[in-house]
């Protein structure tokens, strides 16, 4: 069962076509990126998976349901689709406040997310003295109100620290090693690579591509980085499998061409020890860049 | 539809504006029921119907509640909460009859005190020139009864226009210039027509009775209409579009 199922997902505003059959399904225990260049129809389609626009065909299920028709919404989906959407004159607490009344969520529910997003010690003050990344995390903590099975998160890093980032990409890993799914889009694919397990990109409301993230460094000649205290022994089990390497200036062995699994089922079976096993992700603002300049009409 | 109506009352408290909203009533009905009582010649102030103006000034209530039901919808879409509202609650129809229940109870809340307030003004200016009053118990029931509902029912009316239009400023300008100018030219051209709109059918429902008005009942119904008339627009369009 796909915990998010696109089908067919099109929406058109009069000529416009913004999310043209659109397909794809994700599975528990995932984080995925949803990429693409800004317009290329990422909100358009969070909008349509989270009933707050119809689609013009096709159909977005969420636990199999559509989100209008899902019961109990709020506790098994988490999501923020704007970074703003507070009233400057509430406190971040009462807006949280003014959410979990409507699912019957305790007071100490609230706290809890509050805390849970480090935002304790401003809850109590109006949003409108909030910076760009408070009011992140307030949205993150609105959606983690129910305890989620599930959190949509529409560019969750914008206008977060490079330390706000890393906190993010900690926490959805956490959340998700839970089994719990993460759907984030970006436009911006170094902000969520080293976060996501699989991308689904895509450009004019086209899927261009949808893959995990190594695959998809594999494609345009990635690399896995390797450190290992018998290197030697290491690279010479990498050529019998005809795998490609070379040596890099920090004692590494860059393996060409192939996938981290690859790599590590190699040394494994050679009885190589592994202390760093990186797929490389230096050339991936590129890969993204050239598969969405491809579908250019 | 309890816990919504909760979280719609939450949304009223937690901000500065509908405390700004209860200064600006007091203020106001401060004001014109002093310039009624205290001005207003003292022969005329012995009809019924003068007495009637002076005792429910309160009625200007109306205009504050309708702000509250309005901003109680174009604030959600004006600031973006309308999403997580929608995302909390995904079923529309429920967040708008508990908006209508939540601004019916807050529209009450302004009307008891505006009208409470603008009372006791007006009694204690006849009171104090020694006016004594024409109007009977039944009478007075009739003003206060009769401000006081048709004030929690313009909440709602704030809420249905809101809905439809959804943006704040059209609505709030509409919604004055329609109260203030629209009705009653309406009433004065064409008063057939005229005390079918809602402001005039809340002045039948406090017991005015200047000629064309409908009767006090049938100006409650006629207001009801508007409520659920409006309320029913604004569901159905709320449902039917998308959210930005």
């Amino acid at each position: 069962m796909s915990v998010v199922l696109s089908e067919g997902l099109t929406k058109r505003f009069g000529k416009l076509t913004a999310v043209e059959n659109l397909s794809f399904g994700l599975e528990a225990g995932t984080i995925t990126g949803f990429l693409g260049p800004n317009g290329a129809g990422k909100t358009t389609t969070l909008r349509m998976l989270l009933g707050l626009a119809a689609p013009t065909s096709g159909r977005a299920l969420i636990f199999d349901q559509p989100y209008a028709r899902l019961a109990d919404a709020a506790r098994r989906v988490g999501a923020v689709l704007e970074a703003t959407d507070f009233h400057p004159g509430r406190t971040g607490r009462d807006h949280l406040r003014t959410l979990s009344r409507a699912v019957e969520l305790p007071d100490s529910r609230v706290d809890e997310a509050l805390r849970l997003v480090e935002l304790t010690d401003a809850a109590r003050r109006r949003v409108k003295g909030y910076s760009l990344g408070m009011r992140q995390r307030l949205g993150l903590a609105s959606a983690l109100l129910g305890d989620p099975e599930l959190l949509v998160l529409d560019e969750p890093a914008n206008g977060l620290d490079p330390e706000g980032v890393r906190w993010l990409r900690d926490f959805l890993r956490s959340f998700a090693s839970e089994g719990r799914t993460v759907l984030i889009s970006s436009h911006v694919l170094a902000e969520v690579a080293q976060t996501v397990d699989q991308v689904l990109i895509i450009n004019h409301g086209r899927l261009v591509v949808e893959t995990s993230l190594e695959h998809l460094t594999a494609r345009v000649g990635g690399s896995v980085r390797v450190r290992s205290p018998q290197l030697p022994q290491l690279a010479e089990a990498l050529r019998r499998e005809q795998i490609e390497t070379t040596t890099s200036n920090d004692h590494a062995l860059l393996a060409l061409g192939t996938t981290s699994e690859r790599v590590g089922d190699v040394a494994f079976a050679a009885g190589v020890p592994v202390h760093e096993l990186v797929a490389e992700g230096s050339s991936l603002e590129e890969v993204f860049l050239e598969l969405t300049s491809e579908t250019q009409p | 539809m309890i816990a919504q109506t909760k979280a719609e009352l939450m949304k009223l408290r937690s901000t500065r504006t509908t405390l700004g909203l209860v200064l600006g009533m007091l203020a106001l009905i401060t004001l014109f029921g002093l310039l009624a009582g205290l001005l207003t010649h003292a022969e005329s102030l012995n009809t019924p119907e003068n007495q009637r103006g002076v005792l429910g000034v309160g009625s200007l209530a109306g205009v504050f509640s309708a702000l509250a039901g309005v901003l109680l919808v174009t604030g959600e879409y004006r600031f973006g909460t309308i999403r997580p509202t929608f995302l909390f609650t995904p079923r529309r129809s429920r967040v708008i009859g508990a908006k209508l229940i939540a601004s019916l109870l807050a529209g009450l809340a302004f009307g008891i005190v505006g009208e409470g307030l603008g009372f006791a003004i007006g009694y204690v200016c006849l009171h104090a020139r020694g006016i004594p009053l024409v109007l009977h118990g039944g009478s007075i029931t009739l003003v206060l009864l009769g401000t006081v509902v048709g004030v929690a029912l313009w909440g709602a009316i704030g809420v249905g226009i809101a809905s439809i239009v959804r943006n704040q400023i059209g609505t709030i300008v509409g919604l004055l210039a329609w109260g203030f100018v629209v009705e009653n030219l309406l009433f004065a051209f064409v008063p057939s027509v005229g005390r079918l709109t809602p402001g005039e059918a809340q002045n039948a429902l406090s017991g005015l009775t200047t000629n064309h008005l409908l009767s006090a009942a049938a100006g409650g119904a006629v207001l009801v209409a508007w409520v659920v008339a409006l309320a029913l627009a604004g569901l159905a369009l709320t449902a039917r579009r998308d959210v930005g």
